[in-house]
């Protein structure tokens, strides 16, 4: 199966379906064998942070949605940690050689939490309907898409303008959930009833949304992968605050948490607790990398020397060991190594030699601002990211690094909506940090910061840096079609050096979550979706 | 008085009412206009980036492609058939969101109000008749203790003692979600969940109406009707039962009715605390998301909360002190 899908993946125009019902019959087996392994029954109680605003992953990505939704609806196919696809509602799928033809063949026999078949249709309905027009990232991952065919119930033949490869990445239910168009096609998507009372054909079957309280989930019993689930019931809690949420989980009457949920501060304490534990895994398909924009437009940020100066002042590992208590890694650039098995990872200029103060200063000397007699170069202002505590902090360390180095940086800590505003729509900023997901694939999450298409007012966590060259322009287009990995390797490993050589984002660290577990339960985080994963294979010790 | 006087009266009071809540609405209205970004760039962040045309599509959808006085017309219209519009991020009505919001939120309050009046009145009642002595002391020291005390901490210790360390009640929410308990067993669980949040809210306000009930008790001794009470022959206990507790009652309920609207205020910090469902924590999000339909729609509902429950202290003074006369 594994073989099949990297072949098809390469472009090779494969097309066996007698194989794939084959193989396909033989991972049912497998699963229904194993499913007599485990303890079914018991209530797993997740804290989501915070309450999602609604249940429709299909016009909203607010990340609290999908903890909850990806429970329910299912992609047309999953992925294991090394970021390689897995079947899902598809079986399988082939990629004509020129990339403009991909051919999904679904699962018989899936029903929907209705009774109703999953079949074509609903392929078709979800992706030109749905997810093109109305999901946040859906009108660009299916941009190319130009039509989906569906000769019978169990084909979709996707039409593609220019290959898109990446589209390939954002196929789990998380990312893409299959809808029911029987459900969803009836009346306007954007105001539809449906969309806080899912219906998928997800492991679990959703039951209740009592707001401020929590979101419940029953096993789905005619679920099509046999014997899963094995939980009776998934609670999803909402805990605005974060001392209580610790106690939840400390008492047991909340069994995993993740995503920011825990407070960095409260881990140490929570996994000295015999029945916790905690894991840094299940963030592979979203990859959040720290960073710090730079107004490029701005004098003197224009210069690429005062940027790189900027990045050598950061001391990254003082950062991670003291604001994020230890949970991250050093980023050497806009990709995440999370890419690393797929092979496309790079690493930039190394900003964190041992020289880098005396490199700081001298580069700043070159670009023209010589200490004043105050010791003081220029002024800055620093907006700093309003997600919470670790952000001040961040603020605060990179005020003194910056210093150091002769640059007096202001700190300003707004709102949401105000700083969205401010770096997004009124470019009235000179440096703000960040956080960005690398998701999926490249094309997803990275081009956005620095292609010239992406220099968009009024739209947010697109290049506010305004930034952008023709070379890195053309190689993040090649990349973008490019459907070889090694070839789009390279590629990203040339792209990556050019732009940490300018310098238009800064590039921080790569953050990484704890999760926190109750030792009850396991299997929890199976994929690299982590609690964005749908638990079909959870049980209880 | 007869019955009709105080129908009359409560009719008229209503009708006051009604420009009162109009121009909290419109002002309400206007004052949200000043917050900077809105709710079509906060949905596209919370999306983690958006394309230009799906913010302009969701722009145009929330009708915020219109002038604001046309914003503020309609939404008028809509509020005299009680339609208080859709809330975009939740994609579901705000009256529904509201409603189910308020059942909570009144327990929570009604809880609150009934203990803090009980304990409070009766500690300032203890406290002024042992007045300068030890006893006095203590309570009032105790008020104050209570007072000054910041909610989110009194509510986070009780927690960890008597949740996490004693575990006689559980920490959070509204009912046991393992268990979803149905008839009396429900009932029983909602109960315990109502304690420890109930207990941290009427910390603050039992503190206040103890200090107030303490020191109108010990102004009403001193007046003159106390004086002719006890030279017609009547007892200690009934000059205070009957006659000073009465009247120092007063300023109390007067207090009470002005801090039913600071109740729903004081009760945000204890809801995201106890992650109770109310009407607090609701605003505070929607603040947050500048889900103005929604705001709103709270602030309209608090209105209307606020303007009844002054009406019904308003009542009550009848039913204490004869002589007030309503008219």
């Amino acid at each position: 199966m594994e073989t099949h899908m990297q072949m098809a993946l390469r472009g090779t125009s494969v097309r066996t379906t007698l194989r794939s019902i084959v193989l396909g019959a033989g991972v049912a087996a497998l699963t229904s064998a194993v499913a007599f392994a485990q303890k079914p029954g018991g209530t797993l109680v997740q804290i989501t942070q915070p309450e999602p605003p609604n249940l429709a992953p299909y016009v909203s990505t607010a990340g609290p949605i999908g903890q909850v939704t990806a429970k329910v609806f299912d992609g047309l196919l999953e992925y294991d940690f090394n970021l390689k696809p897995k079947p899902g509602l598809a079986e399988s799928f082939a990629v004509a050689a020129d990339g403009k033809t991909v051919t999904f063949k679904l699962r018989r026999g899936v029903t929907f939490h209705d009774g109703k078949p999953f079949t074509s249709a609903d392929v078709q309905f979800t992706i030109m309907e749905a997810l093109k027009k109305n999901h946040p990232r859906g009108i660009s991952t299916f941009k190319e898409v130009t039509a989906v065919e569906t000769p019978d119930e169990t084909t979709a033949i996707f039409k593609l303008a220019k290959p898109a490869p990446y589209m390939m990445m954002a196929l789990s239910g998380y990312e893409s959930p299959m809808l029911p168009k029987h459900v969803y096609g009836a009346g306007d998507i954007k105001t539809h009833p449906n969309a806080n009372n899912p219906i998928g054909t997800g492991p679990f079957k959703f039951v209740e949304w009592r707001r401020g309280e929590f979101v419940r989930l029953d096993k789905n019993p005619t679920y099509w992968r046999a014997g899963r689930p094995f939980l009776d019931r998934v609670v999803v809690r909402f805990i605005a605050d974060a001392s209580t949420r610790a106690a939840v989980l400390e008492k047991g009457e909340a069994h995993i948490a993740g995503f920011g949920a825990v407070p960095y501060n409260a881990v140490t304490k929570l996994t000295a607790l015999p029945s916790l534990e905690v894991t840094t895994k299940g963030y592979e398909m979203m990859s959040p990398v720290v960073e710090m924009v730079v107004n490029t437009k701005k004098a003197p940020f224009d210069n690429h020397k005062v940027r790189q100066a900027i990045s050598f002042a950061v001391d990254r590992k003082f950062v991670i060991d003291n604001v994020w208590f230890g949970f991250g890694k050093a980023a050497r650039g806009p990709i995440s190594s999370n890419f690393e098995p797929a092979g496309l990872f790079g690493a930039g200029m190394d900003f964190s030699t041992a020289d880098r103060v005396d490199r700081a200063n001298k580069l700043l000397d070159e670009a023209g601002f010589p200490r004043k007699a105050d010791g003081v170069r220029f002024e800055m202002v620093h907006d700093m990211t309003p997600y919470g505590e670790e952000w001040q902090r961040f603020g605060e360390v990179t005020q003194q690094a910056l210093a150091q180095v002769g640059i007096k940086a202001t700190l300003r800590y707004e709102d949401v909506p105000k700083w969205l505003k401010r770096i997004y729509t009124d470019y009235d900023f000179d440096v703000t940090s960040n956080f960005l997901y690398n998701l999926a694939d490249p094309v997803l999450g990275v081009h956005r910061s620095f292609h010239s298409d992406r220099i968009r007012k009024g739209t947010v966590f697109v290049n506010a840096a305004q930034w952008s060259s023709p070379e890195t322009d053309a190689l993040m287009d090649k990349a973008t079609v490019e459907s070889d990995s090694a070839k789009r390797g390279v590629l990203y490993r040339e792209l990556v050096s050019k732009v940490t050589e300018a310098s238009p984002v800064i590039y921080v660290h790569e953050l990484t979550f704890p999760t926190i577990i109750n030792k009850q339960f396991k299997d929890l985080i199976d994929t690299p979706l982590g609690i964005y994963g749908n638990y079909a294979n959870a049980h209880r010790q | 008085m007869g019955g009709s006087a105080l129908a009359r009266y409560i009719v008229r009071r209503l009708l006051q009412t009604i420009p009162v809540v109009l121009g909290v609405v419109v002002l309400n209205f206007l004052l949200l206009q000043l917050a900077p970004g809105d709710l079509a760039t906060v949905l596209a962040g919370e999306a983690g980036g958006a394309p230009k045309e799906y913010i302009d599509q969701l722009r145009q959808r929330f009708g915020q492609d219109q002038p604001i006085l046309v914003q503020l017309y309609n939404y008028l219209r809509n509020l005299l058939v009680l339609d208080l519009g859709y809330s975009f991020r939740q994609s579901a009505p705000v009256l529904d969101l509201l409603l189910k919001r308020l059942g909570p939120t009144l327990l929570l309050m009604g809880a609150t109000l009934l203990i803090s009046l009980l304990v409070g009145v009766a500690m300032g009642l203890l406290a002024a008749l042992w007045v300068r002595t030890w006893k006095d002391n203590v309570i009032s020291v105790a008020a104050i203790i209570f007072y000054a005390t910041p909610l989110f901490w009194i509510g986070l210790m009780l927690i960890l003692v008597f949740s996490i360390k004693l575990d006689w009640l559980p920490t959070s929410g509204m009912e046991d979600v393992v268990a979803f308990n149905e008839g009396f067993a429900r009932v029983v669980d909602i109960g315990r969940h109502l304690v420890l949040p109930t207990i941290t809210l009427s910390m603050f306000y039992l503190a206040l109406y103890a200090r107030l009930m303490r020191a109108s008790m010990l102004e009403q001794r001193g007046l003159d009707y106390v004086t002719t009470a006890r030279a017609k022959g009547l007892r200690e206990r009934q000059i205070i039962t009957r006659h000073v507790f009465r009247n120092a009652l007063l300023p109390v309920v007067t207090m009470a009715g002005i801090q039913f609207g600071s109740l729903l205020g004081g009760s945000v910090v204890v809801e995201s605390v106890f992650a109770w469902p109310g009407l607090g924590q609701l605003a505070y999000q929607s603040l947050f998301a500048r889900d103005f339909n929604l705001l709103l729609g709270i602030f309209f509902l608090s209105a209307c909360l606020v303007v009844i429950v002054n009406l019904v202290v308003d009542v009550i003074y009848v039913l204490l002190d004869p002589r007030i006369r309503i008219g």
